[in-house]
């Protein structure tokens, strides 16, 4: 889903159709940062993004309920809102059972499947194989409902994993297991704040397939987030809303 | 009588009665030890592609110990602790016998098939998690 997220960030947050669909299936991505670095809030745009195209619904998992709807510009949602079913496994066993029976529903099958905070999920000190099942029954899942979803770009997936701030020894294998399954990652840095700003670097490795970029994501006090690609001269701090979004060479 | 395969010419191999050795000569020197286990599987049709009406598939690998493996089938995961340890925490591997086992299947297009009911197929994926703790 390196895509659609890119075109949530190039489009500067908004959502709304916008460039060509691509044709074939994108590489599931990770979404990694620390705690509060916006990866709930990026999710739920490309919810938004996904639910516009009209391909099908979104699922969201998380663990619990959010607290309130990241908060968007643009124009009315509500009716994209509608296309984003949640649900709440509490545990990883709900969460597997969830993966492992989602062939039994019937109706249309998602365009996107998101998972908000797996660390959650994997703090029962798992091992290998355990982290290794999750990862890959959420690949196997999102396999699925592209089968079902027939031609095109098949269902995407997004998973959100919270890193610690400190090198912790004892998620970094964890980490390089998850990124076996997920070659595309984005990471979302903490940047300095702005005066009653919330500010991210998010930078964008899809996996080989299509360059790496950055942006910077903004969050204002009211929760409005807006998107603008990071300026690629070092120490510019001025914003280029048409600058190459090629990031380094 | 065994039947021999290469990966890097599968194209023309592939429906031939006979593989010349030195593609099986390849296939061990990529897979190691694994390519004639994974060879006997095939061989023994330890190999079960397993389907529902949904269209979801999942592969069931019988071991050399009597145990069955599940593979998934459209992602690299087997559990059998061999995929666990030398794949996920070594890395020395590329894959475990019984994913070879799979992927020589699929290319060679011979297969146990098993049909089930959706709920069947969703036993069958959650099983191994219970498969492991035992």
């Amino acid at each position: 889903m390196a895509e659609t997220l890119r075109r949530v960030l190039n489009s500067g947050g908004a959502a709304g159709p916008g460039e060509e669909n691509t044709a074939e299936a994108e590489p599931p991505l990770l979404l990694l940062g620390g705690h509060g670095s916006g990866k709930t809030a990026l999710l739920f745009a490309a919810a938004l993004e996904a639910a516009g195209e009209g391909r099908g619904p979104v699922l969201f998992l998380t663990r619990r309920p959010l607290q309130s709807l990241p908060r968007r510009i643009g124009a009315a949602l509500e009716p994209l809102r509608l296309q984003i079913r949640f649900q709440y496994p509490p545990s990883t066993r709900e969460l597997l059972r969830l993966l492992c029976s989602a062939h039994e529903t019937r109706g249309p099958a998602p365009s996107l499947l998101l998972l908000d905070g797996l660390e959650e999920y994997l703090t029962e000190d798992p091992g290998s194989q355990e982290t290794a099942y999750l990862a890959a029954l959420l690949l196997d899942t999102a396999a699925h409902f592209s089968h079902r979803v027939g031609s095109g770009r098949g269902c995407g997936l997004i998973v959100a994993l919270q890193t610690q701030e400190e090198g912790d020894s004892a998620t970094a294998p964890q980490l390089a297991l998850l990124q076996r399954y997920f070659p595309a990652q984005c990471w979302l840095q903490p940047d300095a704040p702005g005066p009653g700003q919330h500010c991210l670097r998010a930078c964008l490795e899809p996996g080989g397939l299509g360059a790496r970029a950055e942006w910077r994501v903004t969050f204002r006090q009211d929760g409005e987030m807006t998107v603008t690609p990071w300026p690629t001269q070092a120490g510019d701090t001025s914003l280029h809303k048409g600058s190459s979004s090629g990031g380094q060479p | 009588m065994r039947c021999f395969i290469s990966f890097m010419f599968l194209q023309e191999s592939l429906l031939e009665p006979s593989v010349p050795d030195e593609h099986l000569l390849s296939l061990k020197f990529v897979f190691g030890s694994s390519a004639v286990q994974a060879l006997d599987l095939v061989d023994r049709q330890s190999v079960t592609l397993i389907s529902s009406p949904s269209g979801r598939r999942v592969y069931q690998v019988l071991g050399s110990s009597g145990r069955t493996y599940v593979c998934l089938a459209s992602c690299h995961y087997c559990s059998c602790p061999a995929f666990a340890f030398s794949v996920l925490r070594k890395g020395d591997s590329l894959l475990c016998k019984h994913l070879l086992a799979v992927y020589l299947s699929q290319v060679m297009r011979t297969c146990q098939q098993l049909s089930v009911s959706d709920k069947q197929l969703t036993d069958v994926l959650l099983m191994e998690k219970t498969q492991e703790a035992s």
